[in-house]
């Protein structure tokens, strides 16, 4: 009975160190989280941020238009004297329907629009949300460290 | 008169300070255990935190809650930091910085520590709510429990330096510090374990234990009642670490270094020790800790004290 019981003790005692170790050999191991604000994580490739457009890409093909399943963006053109050039009069994305499924960057033919590797997302007005304009080249600049 | 003023004046000021540092100490030290950064923005590596946190608090409206017993609910928050402001009476930083040298100053400590149960006590009554009734009666029922084993380690330690004047003890351990000698050395381990308990830090939290009973004898209480609260528990801690580095780790002797440095790393390095444990240890249960204090480290204790004290008398 006493046996067992220096023996448990002794087990325990064991079991408590064991821990301590482990917690400081914690102490000294690189952080796993980052000093968010200051310093960002890179996404990974196949990271769906928010959509956007190389305007000089884009051959006014409306296959995005039509592959969107929340219909989420919204395009139209008009067509030049000649009849042939094409130019883009509205191109906007609507980023509260979008599902960021991305289809659309996997419809496009070549690679005008796709999903960057955005990720603050909020805005300081709904109504911003609503119509984003893909044709500026300035309009995912005001979020902070935003990438058009 | 005016001197005796300047120091106790110096006193608060320390403990202001050293709370701030704590619980920045202790928001890093469990960032560093889990991996993580802790507070960074704030100043260098976050060390103007606990001044952010401070300005918050009193800042913040000082609600009071419905039905409570006002006297004792009101009173409590001082009835727990008044004891800990007398205990710096008797802690003797170094050779000379010793606020007064009582010739009972362990015996002074010791009682003047215990009586912040009755402050948690009151906090727990008179919040009339159930966490902070379970909280506080828990929180009577360990700090009076582990006040047993503690008086006995503490009580070895007289036995040995033949004074219970602070500066005395210090004096005694000249030539060898106490935590060298077998006994004593068992006596700092009952020591440590039983004031572990005494400040309420895991795996003795039951009193606040977040997960069961919300902040315990604390929940009621906001902006600067509850820093109040929060001061007491950081600056007990220091108390116990320095009772801890006085009795038996040599108080402020150390060689190179002048006294009041030796003291505050011996100190703090306690300090940090029961930082590590509690970001490591799980927390027992009422039963455990209660069989604990009862069944394991009294009557370890008494024995130790009694096997001592006759290879001392003969």
């Amino acid at each position: 009975m006493l046996l067992t019981n220096i023996k448990r003790i002794f087990i325990g005692i064991y079991s408590i160190l064991k821990g301590l170790k482990v917690t400081f050999k914690n102490m000294f191991k690189k952080s796993v989280t980052l000093n968010y604000p200051i310093i960002k994580q890179d996404m990974k490739e196949r990271f769906r941020g928010m959509v956007d457009l190389y305007p000089d890409k884009c051959v006014i093909c409306y296959q995005c238009i039509k592959i969107c399943p929340t219909a989420a963006l919204d395009l139209a053109h008009k067509t030049l004297e000649d009849n042939k050039t094409k130019n883009i009069t509205i191109f906007t994305f609507n980023a509260e329907l979008c599902c960021f499924c991305g289809f659309c960057e996997e419809i496009c033919p070549t690679d005008a629009i796709f999903l960057n590797k955005m990720y603050e997302v909020s805005y300081f007005d709904h109504k911003d949300l609503l119509k984003i304009d893909l044709m500026s080249s300035e309009k995912y600049k005001h979020v902070d460290g935003g990438v058009s | 008169m005016i001197s005796m003023l300047l120091k106790g004046l110096a006193a608060l000021g320390f403990i202001a300070v050293s709370a701030m540092f704590l619980i920045w100490l202790e928001r890093k030290v469990s960032a560093w255990i889990q991996n993580r950064l802790g507070p960074m923005m704030t100043g260098f590596q976050g060390t103007l935190q606990p001044i952010a946190d401070t300005i918050k608090l009193l800042l913040k409206e000082d609600i009071v809650p419905n039905g409570v017993d006002f006297i004792s609910w009101w009173l409590a928050p001082f009835f727990v930091t008044v004891p800990v402001v007398m205990a710096f009476l008797v802690i003797p930083f170094s050779a000379k910085w010793i606020i007064l040298d009582l010739n009972v100053g362990a015996l002074y400590i010791c009682s003047v520590t215990s009586l912040c149960v009755l402050g948690i006590f009151m906090a727990g009554w008179g919040s009339n709510n159930k966490y902070s009734l379970l909280g506080g009666m828990r929180s009577a029922a360990q700090i009076i429990s582990y006040e047993v084993p503690l008086l006995l380690s503490v009580l070895l330690v007289v036995m040995q330096a033949g004074t219970l004047s602070m500066q005395g003890i210090v004096h005694a351990q000249h030539n060898e510090w106490y935590i060298f000698k077998p006994h004593l050395a068992l006596a700092f381990i009952i020591y440590f374990i039983a004031a572990t308990a005494e400040v309420n830090r895991v795996p003795f939290d039951i009193p606040e234990a977040e997960s069961e009973l919300v902040a315990g004898y604390h929940t009621e209480y906001t902006g600067m009642k509850f820093a109040m609260f929060f001061v007491a528990e950081y600056t007990n801690m220091f108390i116990i670490s320095a009772i801890g580095t006085t009795l038996f780790l040599g108080g402020w002797q150390g060689p190179f270094l002048p006294g009041i440095v030796w003291f505050l790393l011996k100190a703090y390095g306690l300090i940090f020790l029961l930082m590590w444990i509690r970001w490591t240890l799980p927390r027992l249960r009422m039963d455990q800790m209660m069989s604990f204090a009862w069944k394991v480290l009294t009557p370890l204790a008494l024995l130790n004290l009694l096997v001592s004290g006759w290879f001392m008398v003969n």
